[in-house]
């Protein structure tokens, strides 16, 4: 063997093996604590998985709203516990209706990766006889300028169905990383109209909706796009310092109640192992000490970080795509040994299309096979206790509040969106990612090793249904015959005058959404009020 | 300096940002001497103006999202511009590799290697022969 | 010596002249590829000096290639056609390049009225690329009207833009004395309008008021006009066209266009007679000839202006070789 450092995707040099004098102080002496006493690193509660096993949440979604309403029934049959509303990226992502130019040059595009809708009565048919009063549900609006809509649509909906949006639950993501950091869209809202967004969805929850995660700060896609462990904690946490110094700054809401509102977030659960199941009790931990030092919260409740997790899309192979079905278990597994709340599995067939149905049950199994047979659920944070994780926590948190130091030096997490700081560590670290499996370095079985071994079951990419954009448009048309004009224009003026204001856009955007305004207009309004984000990168 | 530069046209046909594997990709060939022009998520009308315009030796597509899209790209740049030819990467599943290839077009799926795509694109441009 | 240019040149440029747009875009690739100025020069005796050209410079990332993107609708009501050359540096060590400009000039309004060529610096110094006279004269040669150039983003000392254009438009954002203290002058000097872009940024009036300053100091009658905009959502380019329009006026009414533009030109050419000179020097001191000439010049036995004469000779026979 050379005498070259074996490192970790952190680049923390890993020893052969571990003692108890190699867990670092202060850490060291917090290792005896149980679970549900803080700092938290090894989780909130307990008993853990023994009360309450992580929630199985796959995002689905494609076709026409029916296609996905169909899904997600059958995902629910198949034993998941929540349910994830993907709206098409197409036009969501951009705001636009299926008439936008750029969608109509693409329209074999729509309803590949996620159900188009357009306005209200999109949403309801793609909520048709689900669960909404007693499932955690995912409204979709992962994109920061779409949540508006894609929450009012769905609050819209329960409305109408006479539940009480007081006891709704469910969470809509509005996360920066997603299109800011990891998939740039081609148009959106800048940054600073961004975060306005997020702080009025906050309030708006906090006064009209106390069980819904308002906003949820996903680590996932800034890793998806290279950040490092270390790297994707200390932006989450810098993420969440925006939000709460914004709430903070408007001083409308108590600080308490926003702060356990930002406390679901999400991370990547990627393929190494030990320095990833690390990494969500690192979390734990740096969300309880940033509460107390910067904020002066102490509150166990609201030191409660709940993780949401996804294996990392970005590891699963074109070649030889059922290895990703051990691939996934992996990281499955490693984000139920870090102790997660929620856990969605990359479908075996991610680098080919959107998961077929086939792949989206094996994501569905994976998780079940660990819950019923594996007898994991038995004991909290299994890991607990041993040199290696507990030296690599502490490591993790060191590192990661290094990094959230780095971005506040660049001027916060927004900032360093808006200049690009954060898109050129990810480039970086993609660079050599990508550089040292091209040297062989980093084998890829099946890839660039192993790559004989021919598959017997062919695997082809899922492309969906063929007419989502042919009933999206007629759809399109029929409600702009059908649909009160005066009471759309009026909603859609007021909207805009909100949006002009410092006013919360969420009641205007409910009124927007009760009277059939269409996710395009919006968009519209978006454009005109507030520009686009100057992109500070190359795509 | 010399002056023999070839150039190429990187465009994404879909709607859809992931820029990990063009900026790869991209990187990778201006290392190895290439003109790279970035215009990103382009529409078909998009991308054979630039190829035009840009008198480009090269054209090369990042494709994610139904093949039809990127057929009606590599169609109407053949059609605008007899002879240049054209390589293409990203979420290209296995019957849409088959179609691409029947055009002419190369196609690296994920998990190719940048030597095979550089390789690539100094055979296609005559640099090396 | 009148150049000998391929019958393919030759053809190409007719077919541009009667507006073959793919014919324009390959003599671009020969102007770049080949001997530039020989191209351009089969030009001159075309109806040249049409065009109003437009430079816009400013630091990397002010926003130029936003703010031409906001411009070219407006633009497009005063222009039919309008020719875009947008310039990015090449590699030092591979000598490739990332052409990035075009993404940002993608708006809506683009159709075929609008000719955007990408163009990398390719080891020249001044801002510009080495072809970028030649590639303005054939858009000139085949009608476009307005021909918008963006140059690098300035950091260098040398503006060949302003020996170039009409109407040099500098981009700068909130803050920028504070970051370019040591080329504030270079940057003054050579604008006759000036955006402060991104100015819903903290620090656009403290700015404005240095930039007021500054060119005060520089023009006692005539203070070249400041515009507000924020590109990403077009606030200001209305204005900012207005005034490059007044500025494109004063100019025309002066009656000094002529006289502006050949000196202009004069500058251009003796800079590009430079160059040529440097060059020359450059390939006979990278030659083994060179080594007694200099020892004899070091020694006394010949003078400096002896040396570069017959340096001269040297290099003008290892750059035909």
């Amino acid at each position: 063997m050379g005498t070259k450092p074996v490192l970790s995707s952190s680049e923390i040099e890993l020893k052969a093996y571990y003692t108890a004098e190699d867990i670092p102080e202060p850490h060291r002496s917090r290792v005896n604590l149980p679970p549900g006493e803080a700092p938290y690193h090894r989780g909130f509660h307990s008993s853990g998985y023994r009360t309450k096993p992580w929630r199985i949440f796959q995002l689905s979604g494609f076709g026409k709203p029916e296609d996905e309403n169909e899904r997600i029934k059958f995902l629910l049959k198949n034993g998941e516990t929540g349910f994830i509303m993907e709206h098409d990226r197409n036009t969501a992502d951009h705001c636009y209706n299926v008439d936008h130019p750029d969608v109509v040059s693409r329209r074999e595009d729509v309803g590949l990766t996620g159900a188009v809708m357009q306005s209200v009565r999109d949403i309801d048919i793609c909520l048709d006889g689900l669960p909404m009063d007693t499932s955690f549900a995912h409204a979709g609006g992962a994109v920061v300028q779409h949540a508006p809509f894609a929450l009012a649509g769905y609050w819209t909906v329960a409305k109408r169905r006479g539940f009480d949006l007081r006891k709704l639950a469910g969470t809509g993501q509005s996360d920066f990383n997603l299109t800011y950091l990891g998939c740039v869209t081609k148009q959106q809202i800048p940054t600073d109209a961004g975060l306005r967004f997020n702080a009025d969805i906050i309030e708006f929850c906090t006064e009209n909706l106390p069980r819904w995660v308002p906003v949820s700060v996903a680590g996932y896609n800034g890793a998806d796009s290279g950040l490092t462990p270390d790297q994707e904690l200390g932006s989450l946490f810098a993420n969440t310092v925006e939000y709460l110094d914004e709430i903070k700054r408007r001083n409308k809401i108590p600080l308490e109640v926003a702060a356990k509102g930002c406390g679901g977030v999400s991370f990547r659960s990627s393929i190494h192992i030990f320095e990833e199941a690390a990494k969500m009790r690192a979390a734990r931990l740096m969300w309880s000490d940033l509460l107390r030092e910067r904020y002066d919260i102490t509150e166990p409740k609201t030191a409660n970080l709940r993780i949401h997790c996804v294996t990392a899309g970005s590891k699963m192979t074109y070649q030889q795509p059922l290895n990703n079905i051990v691939r996934g278990t992996v990281m499955a597994l490693t984000a139920v040994l870090g102790g997660v709340q929620s856990l969605g599995v990359s479908g075996y067939d991610e680098a080919l299309s959107i998961p077929s149905e086939h792949a989206h049950q094996m994501s569905v199994r994976i998780q079940q096979i660990l819950q019923e047979e594996t007898n994991i659920c038995a004991v909290t944070d299994p890991l607990g206790g041993s040199y290696y994780i507990e030296t690599l926590t502490a490591q993790l948190v060191e590192k990661a509040w290094q990094f959230f130091e780095d971005i506040m030096q660049e001027g916060g997490y927004l900032a360093c969106l808006d200049s690009g700081w954060l898109h050129a560590k990810a480039a970086e670290n993609q660079h050599k990612e990508f550089m040292a499996m091209e040297s062989g370095e980093q084998n890829i079985v099946g890839v660039t090793f192993a790559e004989d071994d021919e598959s017997p079951y062919e695997v082809d990419g899922f492309m969906g249904t063929d007419d989502a954009f042919d009933v999206a448009t007629a759809r399109l048309n029929e409600l702009r015959r059908t649909r009160h004009e005066t009471g759309a224009k009026a909603a859609l003026k007021n909207l805009e005058s909100v949006c002009r204001s410092e006013s919360n856009i969420m009641p205007a955007m409910l009124a927007a959404l009760d009277a059939e305004v269409t996710l395009g207009e919006i968009g519209d309004v978006y454009r005109e009020v507030f520009g686009d984000w100057n992109t500070p990168i190359q795509t | 300096m010399d002056n023999s530069q070839k150039r190429i046209l990187m465009a994404k046909t879909g709607l859809d940002g992931h820029w990990r594997g063009p900026t790869i990709v991209a990187r990778a060939l201006r290392d190895a001497g290439f003109e790279v022009i970035m215009i990103g998520m382009a529409s078909t009308d998009d991308i054979v103006r630039a190829a035009v315009d840009e008198d480009v030796d090269l054209v090369g597509l990042n494709i994610g999202g139904h093949i039809n899209v990127a057929l009606r790209a590599v169609n109407s740049v053949q059609e605008a511009r007899p002879g240049l030819p054209l390589f293409a990467g990203g979420t290209v599943p296995p019957h849409a590799m088959k179609q691409l290839q029947a055009l002419g077009v190369e196609v690296f799926p994920p998990g190719s290697q940048l030597a095979a795509i550089v390789e690539s694109a100094e055979r296609l441009t005559h640099r090396s022969s | 010596m009148l150049v000998s240019v391929s019958q393919e040149v030759t053809g190409l440029i007719d077919r541009a002249l009667c507006g073959e747009r793919s014919a324009l875009a390959r003599l671009l690739s020969k102007i770049e590829r080949e001997h530039s100025s020989d191209v351009a020069q089969l030009l001159l005796g075309e109806n040249l000096g049409q065009a109003h050209i437009l430079g816009v410079t400013g630091p990397p990332g002010a926003g130029k290639s936003s703010l031409i993107n906001s411009l070219l609708p407006i633009a497009r009501q005063h222009f039919d056609r309008i020719a875009v050359l947008a310039i990015d540096p090449s590699s030092p060590f591979s000598h490739g390049a990332l052409l990035g400009d075009r993404v940002r000039m993608q708006g809506d309004s683009l159709d075929d009225s609008v000719f955007i060529r990408s163009m990398a610096s390719r080891g020249d110094t001044g801002g510009l690329a080495r072809a970028a006279f030649g590639a303005i004269t054939a858009f000139d040669a085949c009608g476009w009207p307005l021909i918008i150039i963006e140059t690098l983003g300035i950091g260098q000392v040398e503006l060949d833009i302003v020996n170039v254009a009409d109407t040099v438009l500098v981009v700068l954002n909130p803050g920028w004395g504070d970051v370019f203290q040591a080329n504030k002058a270079g940057i003054t000097e050579s604008g006759n309008v000036f955006a402060i872009n991104k100015c819903d940024r903290p620090g656009a009036d403290k700015t404005r008021q240095e930039l007021e300053e500054s060119l005060r100091l520089l023009h006692a009658d005539q203070c070249p006009r400041i515009v507000e905009t924020v590109a990403t959502s077009d606030r200001g380019a209305d204005d900012l066209w207005q005034v490059l329009l007044e500025h494109q006026h004063a100019l025309q009414a002066g009656g000094h266009l002529e006289e502006t533009r050949a000196d202009k030109r004069r500058q251009l050419f003796r800079k590009l007679m430079v160059n040529q000179l440097i060059a020359k020097l450059d390939s006979a001191l990278a030659s083994g000839e060179s080594e007694p000439l200099l020892a004899d010049m070091m020694a006394g036995v010949i003078s400096i202006d002896d040396a570069v004469h017959r340096l001269l000779q040297i290099g003008q026979r290892s750059g035909h070789s």
